[in-house]
């Protein structure tokens, strides 16, 4: 049976002038379906999924009909809204309202006026079900992101919904905290039925598992099939959306595989043996030696040492490194390995207690924070929203310089000149990361420190990113990245390092070192490291792929 | 293990009566005994920390009841005449002292308060009369700590650029601070209205709501309150015999001490120090169960 029901949907935003966010959309959903829904950023996912609950629905013009369960959804009371229609956001923090894991469990079902007992009793199944027991009476201010988006579900699955919608609800997250929730979600499609449509930059955890996928262009549907077809439609198509692809899937389409195309890394590895049943000629792409000594190092680190309290443990234990000018230098590692904290050491933010960082061979203490952060290096946080202090970008942008050339200039490198009139906080993620990029490179710097710069950021978006990178680059400038991304780093860092535990473990070119991992690395090279030794890109792998079957390049 | 474990209307039944106690009456037996009482108590549940406050306020007692007596003249037990002529009396350096006392117990009782009250229990409490104030107050309890949270992030992505609010000359980190400040407010808005969404997605516009308890009334605190209501009839008794109330002015006078005030007095102390000696008990039979595993 038919759950929702949306038919020729057309809406535009009040200040668009017109232009359809929305357009001809017509969509079923059955009940119990697992969707996914893709595009890129402003393509309409979110505008669309906010439709499917009034209270969220934005304010605006609007045609066509919805309908839930076979009615119109206007006519559905708020009552049955608020209860059947579960609606997860992006950021974790934003939608938790109160201040204890257990009042957050238990407020859709206040709202309701559930009854006392019934309340307890629902509050404890969904603090079995989602292993919340051990932090019931916490604060929610001490959980970690992961913990606060499984909240998140766990007590909007308390009112018992009958349709889960989430709205890119990993974008916030770690790699491992990201999983773990949509297993969850997959969890609860598949033991207790509840119909699931979720939008997603992470493919590869969902879209192997998913009933249909759903692609969104421009406010319209451009593709409603299974996942494995939508692979082979998109490549045909030569659509930009095929980029967000799983890995295994666009190895297939590049390499131009035969037979049904892999979806997971477990099916991409039996294609690949299937294919190659000898080992193959070619198995290894060449590598660069890197260069012995690092002969100009920008930046170096010696031993560093470093804890945030007297009496806390040391955060830092030791951090040896040592940059090359003009690279892009990546450092991959678990959550709360250190790798932030290396970056405020680096500017000053944090002084370490015993070790020395030297910036162009001078210490860094011996910086005033003039010098420091004009024309030397500036860093690029974690969350791009803290970096902005003005109502526009343009302000914001004015304030590091007066020169309105240099700005100009900068704001084209970095694609926000069509921004310039915004309010920050009206920017989308990827928006908001290019004008946070912009603002830091106004101070000019040689050494750019980026925490975390794919975060929540679509596959576009991640190429465009990489592009403005390619750019620095190429006029000089070191770049110095922190990142969960390991499918970035493998595909755009020129070094990649380890950090575990406070420390660096190793450090070597991309190809050799996710080719040397074999659990932390790249789905590409999982796929194809019982054939290929170090293929660490899909392309890498398409490459050897096509020459080792003969295909032309 | 002790009375924080009792059911919040319990705590707050019991530190309303003991506060408004030691504020009202004036009875030296009485102010002693809040005194001792609340003394004892707020030692058992801070220790140390809790008993050098304790022995901060008695100097202090001191000093109220010495600059009391120096502004105020009436009474007529006169002690000395100060340089300009105005009489230090028995009695207003009394009552001022009596006045110190009260006043340190009540901060005493206080200090328990708070380690007995945790925020869970307020908002419990309000949860009683109202559950829409209720859940105002623990979506303040959750926007406070999320602001000071969001400026220092704020303030490290500044730093991280140069304009953090402690880098530069002194224009420069006034000016730095006022930027970060200005923000926090845009924040605030923004983050309000996302949670106001998310309410409202949850159903919070509609009638009816109810607040959830992690409380339960057990048996213990059915004999708590009966044992607490008994001592309080009996107190207030006392009260409708004016047992509890002396006059310092123009000199000391109270109702006299018979047998029966010993009984008052008894009950008084007994009350004051229901929730120490739970305390005592729980630790005791804790400590036994222990023993004869």
């Amino acid at each position: 049976m038919e759950h929702f029901k949306i038919e020729d949907l057309n809406f535009s935003y009040p200040t668009a002038k017109g232009k359809l966010s929305l357009e001809n959309v017509s969509l079923t959903i059955s009940k119990g379906e697992y969707i996914v829904l893709c595009g890129r950023s402003g393509s309409g996912k979110t505008t669309l999924l906010r439709h499917l609950k009034t209270v969220l629905a934005p304010h605006g013009k609007r045609s066509g009909s919805i309908t839930f369960n076979g009615v119109p959804l206007e006519q559905v009371s708020e009552r049955d809204q608020a209860s059947k229609i579960g609606y997860v956001m992006q950021n974790p923090d934003d939608q938790i309202v109160t201040d204890k894991v257990w009042h957050e469990l238990a407020f859709g079902l206040e709202s309701l006026g559930t009854d006392q007992k019934v309340m307890r009793a629902r509050v404890a199944e969904m603090a079995c079900y989602f292993g919340i027991q051990d932090w019931f009476h916490r604060n929610v201010a001490d959980l970690s992101g992961g913990q606060k988006q499984l909240l998140n579900l766990a007590s909007i699955m308390a009112m018992q919904p009958e349709v889960l919608i989430l709205d890119e609800p990993t974008s916030q997250l770690d790699p491992i905290a990201a999983s773990d929730f949509l297993n969850t979600v997959r969890k609860i499609n598949i033991e207790l039925g509840t119909t699931v449509i979720v939008t997603e930059h992470r493919l590869e955890d969902i879209f192997p598992y998913a009933d249909r996928a759903i692609v969104m262009d421009e406010g319209r549907i451009i593709a409603d099939d299974t996942p494995r077809n939508i692979g082979k439609l998109l490549y045909e198509q030569k659509n930009l959306m095929f980029a967000a692809m799983p890995t295994p899937v666009r190895v297939f389409y590049s390499a131009g595989g035969k037979g049904d195309c892999p979806l997971t890394v477990r099916e991409g590895r039996t294609w690949l043996a299937e294919t190659f049943p000898k080992a193959p000629a070619v198995t290894a792409l060449p590598v660069s030696e890197p260069d012995e000594e690092i002969t100009d190092p920008v930046l170096s680190l010696k031993e560093l040492w470093f804890r945030y309290e007297k009496d806390s443990p040391d955060i830092l234990r030791g951090v040896n490194m040592e940059v090359q000018k003009g690279s892009l230098f990546a450092i991959v590692g678990g959550n709360g390995a250190g790798k932030s904290t290396t970056l405020k050491a680096i500017c000053g933010i944090c002084r370490p207690y015993r070790g020395k960082i030297k910036i162009f061979g001078k210490p860094v203490e011996k910086y005033s924070t003039g010098e420091l952060f004009k024309n030397c290096l500036s860093m690029l946080p974690q969350d791009p929203k803290s970096l902005f202090v003005k109502k526009t970008v343009r302000e914001d942008l004015e304030e590091m310089s007066k020169d309105k050339d240099h700005v100009a200039q900068i704001a084209r490198l970095c694609q926000v000149t069509q921004l310039l009139d915004s309010h920050p906080y009206d920017l989308s993620g990827g928006e908001q990361q290019r004008a946070a990029l912009a603002k830091v490179l106004l101070t000019d710097p040689k050494i750019l420190l980026l925490d975390e710069p794919t975060k929540g950021i679509d596959s576009f978006f991640k190429e465009t990113f990489a592009g403005i990178l390619a750019d620095l680059k190429a006029k000089g400038l070191t770049v110095i990245m922190v990142s969960h991304d390991i499918e970035f780093c493998a595909r755009y860092a020129d070094t990649v390092s380890m950090f575990f535990d406070g420390q660096v473990l190793t450090t070597d070119v991309p190809r050799r070192f996710f080719g040397a991992n074999s659990f932390y690395t790249t789905a590409a090279n999982r796929m194809s490291r019982h054939v290929f030794a170090n293929a660490v890109t899909a392309d890498d792998v398409a490459e050897l792929y096509r020459i080792n079957t003969g295909g032309s390049n | 293990m002790g009375f924080e474990r009792c059911h919040p209307a319990v705590n707050l039944i019991f530190f309303c009566a003991v506060v408004a106690a030691a504020v009202v009456f004036t009875q030296p037996v009485y102010v002693a005994l809040a005194y001792v009482c609340a003394f004892i108590y707020s030692v058992k549940r801070g220790g140390k920390k809790a008993l050098i406050f304790d022995l901060v306020l008695i100097p202090l007692i001191v000093i109220f009841a010495y600059y009391y007596s120096i502004y105020t003249h009436f009474g007529v037990t006169v002690i000395s005449i100060n340089f300009i002529g105005n009489r230090m009396t028995l009695e207003s350096l009394l009552f001022g002292f009596t006045i110190g006392v009260r006043a340190a117990a009540v901060l005493m009782w206080f200090s328990c308060i708070h380690s007995v009250f945790s925020a869970d229990k307020v908002v419990y409490l309000f949860g009683r009369v109202s559950p829409r104030l209720s859940l105002f107050l623990s979506i303040l309890l959750r926007m406070v700590p999320r602001i000071k949270k969001e400026a220092a992030r704020i303030d490290t992505a500044q730093k991280g650029i140069g304009r953090g609010h402690s880098q530069g000359n002194i224009f420069m980190k006034i000016r730095n601070c006022v930027r970060i400040f200005s923000m926090m407010i845009t924040w605030t808005i923004e983050a309000l209205a996302t949670a106001s969404e998310s309410m409202r997605s949850r159903g919070s516009m509609l009638r009816g709501r109810k607040a959830f308890s992690i409380y339960r009334f057990d048996n213990r605190d059915r004999s708590f309150v009966v044992a607490m209501f008994a001592l309080i009839t009996v107190t207030v008794m006392a009260i409708m015999l004016k047992q509890t109330r002396a006059l310092y002015s123009p000199r000391i006078s109270m109702s006299p001490v018979t047998t029966l005030s010993y009984l008052f007095y008894l009950c008084y102390a007994v009350f004051c120090l229901m929730p120490f000696a739970l305390e005592l008990w729980t630790e005791y039979m804790f400590r036994r169960a222990r023993k004869t595993v």
